[in-house]
């Protein structure tokens, strides 16, 4: 189906630390719709009473056509944008990034799960209970002016737009 | 057999000494059998078809053994087909290797990434036996940075890489390939995910210059270093296809096309200024640049196009014979004056913005298209869509050399499919995606079996199909009757029973690749398939109807097929119902590096 736009799927990433698939970028959970239940194969029969023209049905894996890719979310055009927006997350010591979809987490909370299975840690978050903070990490990311933040100061909605990528880093050595 | 022959020689009575008779082996000359191999050797050297080889390997061991020796170029279809160590083995004089890995269903979200298809199995192996490869074509494949390093080390003459849908690999990797080949003459780096090391991988390439010939890396998402691509340009004489990536700015790009003028495969990056040309200010000549490119035959990128900018293409349209828009997001007003001069245009790649009207236009001029690709810009089911039969109706009367369409709509007719039938006859691949499932003819309501019953019955080339909208058993009957040289068929959303898939299984002799997505076949279906499933590549059946007893069944029918269920995220038990099916014949067995999500019936 090619035409050069890069496919969704995360790079593979060699480490112990090896994710299970519901972490996965590029098989995203998408609480939100059916995509799950048509995926396990059990809604045969109530794929034949979808009805097509409602949008909370869109399929992640349909139509069998790559995004365009376009300039994250900061375009001005129709209100629905691409169903993807994905960032590289890097975790301090570990050369190769990896790629994940922001768009496929509901805020905050999903996204910090996704990113404690991809890569086997804690992320301190406020409501948690810091038992242990020296084995923890901490999220950041950098913004469009350059700037490294810690995520979680605004809300997810502002932070979806201004967010070019994350950074894990270890928490005592901020 | 006879392996060596001895003369006798008998001295005449005359003058002289020695002997008055004896048996020497004076002259040894060889064996029939001997001068049959040198000849075939010598004549075989010139058979390329891999067809023609694989038939000339079947006649007789001593053909075996010649062939064998003679081949210089590896296809491996499926790489779980067979092992490393016995390709090598068999094949021990190997120039080029082309290998395949992942299931094209796996490029749409369809299967758990870390399936495998590594190839560091291979390139160890081939380390070892290959010292004088030169080229490495890759498809869907995990290819690590280590494996770039080993194969960098290991091929000193190495001179083309070509990585198509891979990934697992990143910057860093690039930088050792760009350094250590130095005989490097292909670099084309195709809709691979590439992960960003930070690392400058284009200064890498040698300064004192290169042999590099094609350089593509528009899938490239990291910003690379322009001043180390600039001298990269000039310190390639050779150079004829370059593809930047989106960070090329139009600037940069006009400096680098005054670089090299001898282009023939040109894809621009972003076409848009860079931010620090002002408004109104006079930018740099493009149409001169392109202008001066005589050779461009064949253009591609856009990304992030600013429309205004595109007539200064024009100097180039009249040769071009390749042009991918797949990007860009024109309107049919901003086509159809760069259109209207591409009349030797045999390959279109095009975003759906050009609606209807813009594939009027298309019809109107290109007389030469071979290949179209119509691409949605949004890839939805419940919007209006700006391309529909009418288009597809134009260009089947305006086209009429059509041999490969891909054709992404939201409302589609029986009688548009059919009259592209009847007027495109050398069609080989027709590819069909109404994207809204189910969807039937919008005009009569009918399902659209008939459009595709017609593609199968008048093109009589046809060899790839892919079907969609409203679609009963009966589009299969007319498969499985027409379609007797088609050898891939994809299929979604489709038929009503498991007697469409046993019209296919039972109908199409030259079925190779066969992949189905949820679409109601089931166990019995799958098994009407037993006196086929050797013959092919694979099959894929995902969220269709099958059991785990059928697959097993499947599976102890046919020990030389490998058949794997798949399962998603964390339904990991094991339950009747499998949510995807993918076997393949191999010689190999289970292979060993099977992740936890897949189990080996």
């Amino acid at each position: 189906m090619g035409r050069g736009a890069a496919s969704s799927s995360s790079s593979s990433f060699e480490s112990s630390s090896y994710p299970s698939v519901s972490g996965e970028s590029s098989f995203p959970q998408r609480k939100r719709d059916l995509s799950t239940d048509l995926r396990l194969g059990l809604s045969i029969s109530t794929s034949q009473q979808d009805n097509p023209s409602t949008p909370s049905e869109q399929l992640m894996d349909w139509p069998p056509s790559k995004p365009v890719p376009r300039k994250a979310l900061d375009s001005e055009e129709n209100e629905y944008c691409s169903s993807t927006l994905f960032v590289k997350v890097y975790m301090e010591g570990i050369q190769i990034g990896r790629k994940l979809n922001l768009l496929a987490h509901d805020g905050y909370h999903d996204l910090i799960q996704t990113l404690d299975q991809m890569f086997n840690t804690n992320i301190l978050w406020p409501e948690m209970d810091v038992e242990n903070s020296a084995h923890c990490h901490v999220l950041t990311y950098e913004d469009k002016e350059g700037d490294w933040l810690i995520v979680g100061d605004v809300p997810w909605e502002m932070f979806l737009p201004s967010v070019r990528r994350l950074k894990i880093t270890r928490a005592d050595s901020l | 057999m006879i392996l060596a022959q001895t003369r006798t020689y008998t001295t005449g009575s005359g003058p002289g000494p020695g002997p008055s008779s004896s048996s020497v082996l004076e002259y040894l000359a060889p064996c029939p059998d001997q001068v049959l191999e040198n000849v075939l050797e010598n004549v075989l050297w010139f058979l390329t078809s891999r067809k023609d080889r694989n038939a000339a390997s079947l006649v007789c061991r001593s053909w075996y053994r010649v062939e064998a020796l003679t081949r210089s170029d590896l296809f491996i279809g499926n790489c779980y087909a067979v092992s490393p160590k016995r390709a090598t083995s068999r094949f021990t004089r190997i120039r080029s290797v082309t290998l395949k890995g992942r299931p094209r269903f796996a490029d749409f979200n369809l299967m758990p990434p870390n399936w495998g298809a590594h190839l560091a199995p291979w390139v160890s192996a081939m380390a070892l036996t290959y010292p004088w490869l030169e080229k490495v074509h890759l498809k869907r494949m995990s290819v690590t940075d280590d494996d770039l390093a080993l194969l960098a080390e290991s091929f000193s003459g190495f001179k083309e890489l070509v990585l198509v849908c891979c990934d697992g690999f990143g910057t860093s990797g690039l930088a050792i390939v760009a350094s250590r080949c130095r005989q490097l003459k292909v670099l084309d780096l195709i809709e691979s995910e590439v992960s960003d090391d930070d690392v400058d991988w284009i200064s890498y390439f040698p300064d004192t210059g290169t042999c590099l010939e094609s350089l593509i890396f528009d899938c490239v998402e990291c910003p690379i270093d322009f001043d180390a691509l600039e001298r990269l340009v000039a310190n390639s004489p050779s150079l004829k296809k370059l593809r930047l990536n989106r960070h090329v700015s139009m600037g940069q790009l006009h400096r680098l096309m005054v670089q090299a003028p001898r282009l023939t495969h040109l894809g621009t990056g972003s076409f848009s200024p860079s931010e620090d040309v002002a408004q109104g200010e006079q930018g740099p000549d493009y149409v001169s640049a392109f202008a001066a490119c005589k050779s461009i035959v064949c253009l591609s990128g856009f990304r992030e196009i600013i429309p205004d900018y595109l007539p200064a293409i024009n100097p180039v349209c009249a040769n071009l014979t390749s042009l991918n828009f797949s990007y860009a997001n024109v309107s049919a007003e901003h086509l159809k004056p760069i259109i209207s001069n591409c009349h030797k245009l045999q390959i279109f790649w095009v975003l759906d913005s050009i609606c209807d009207e813009g594939l009027q236009a298309v019809a109107a001029t290109c007389k030469e298209l071979r290949e179209l690709r119509v691409f949605p810009f949004e890839a939805r089911e419940d919007i209006e869509g700006p391309v529909s039969e009418v288009g597809l109706q134009a260009v089947s009367e305006g086209c009429r050399k059509l041999e490969s369409i891909l054709y992404f709509c939201q409302r589609m007719t029986n009688a548009a499919v059919v009259a592209m039938s009847k007027n495109c006859p050398d069609l080989v691949v027709f590819r069909l995606c109404i994207m809204g499932r189910h969807r039937p003819d919008h005009v009569t309501g009918e399902p659209m079996d008939e459009g595709f019953g017609a593609i199968v019955m008048n093109c009589k080339k046809l060899t790839r199909l892919a079907v969609s909208g409203l679609l009963t058993d009966r589009a299969f009957a007319y498969i499985g009757k027409y379609g007797k040289i088609v050898r891939t068929l994809s299929v979604a959303f489709a038929g009503d029973s498991d007697m469409g898939l046993k019209y296919v299984l039972e109908g199409c002799p030259r079925l190779q690749k066969l992949e189905i997505r949820d679409s109601p076949f089931g166990d019995a279906a799958l098994l009407s398939g037993l006196h086929h499933y050797y013959n092919m590549r694979f099959l894929w059946m995902s969220a269709c109807n099958l059991s785990n007893q059928g697959c097993q069944q499947i599976a102890q029918a046919l020990p030389r097929l490998v058949v794997e269920v798949i399962k998603h995220e964390d339904n990991l038990d094991m339950d009747e119902n499998v949510d995807t099916l993918y076997m393949y014949r191999s010689l190999e067995g289970p292979r060993d590096d099977v992740p936890r999500f897949v189990s080996i019936l």
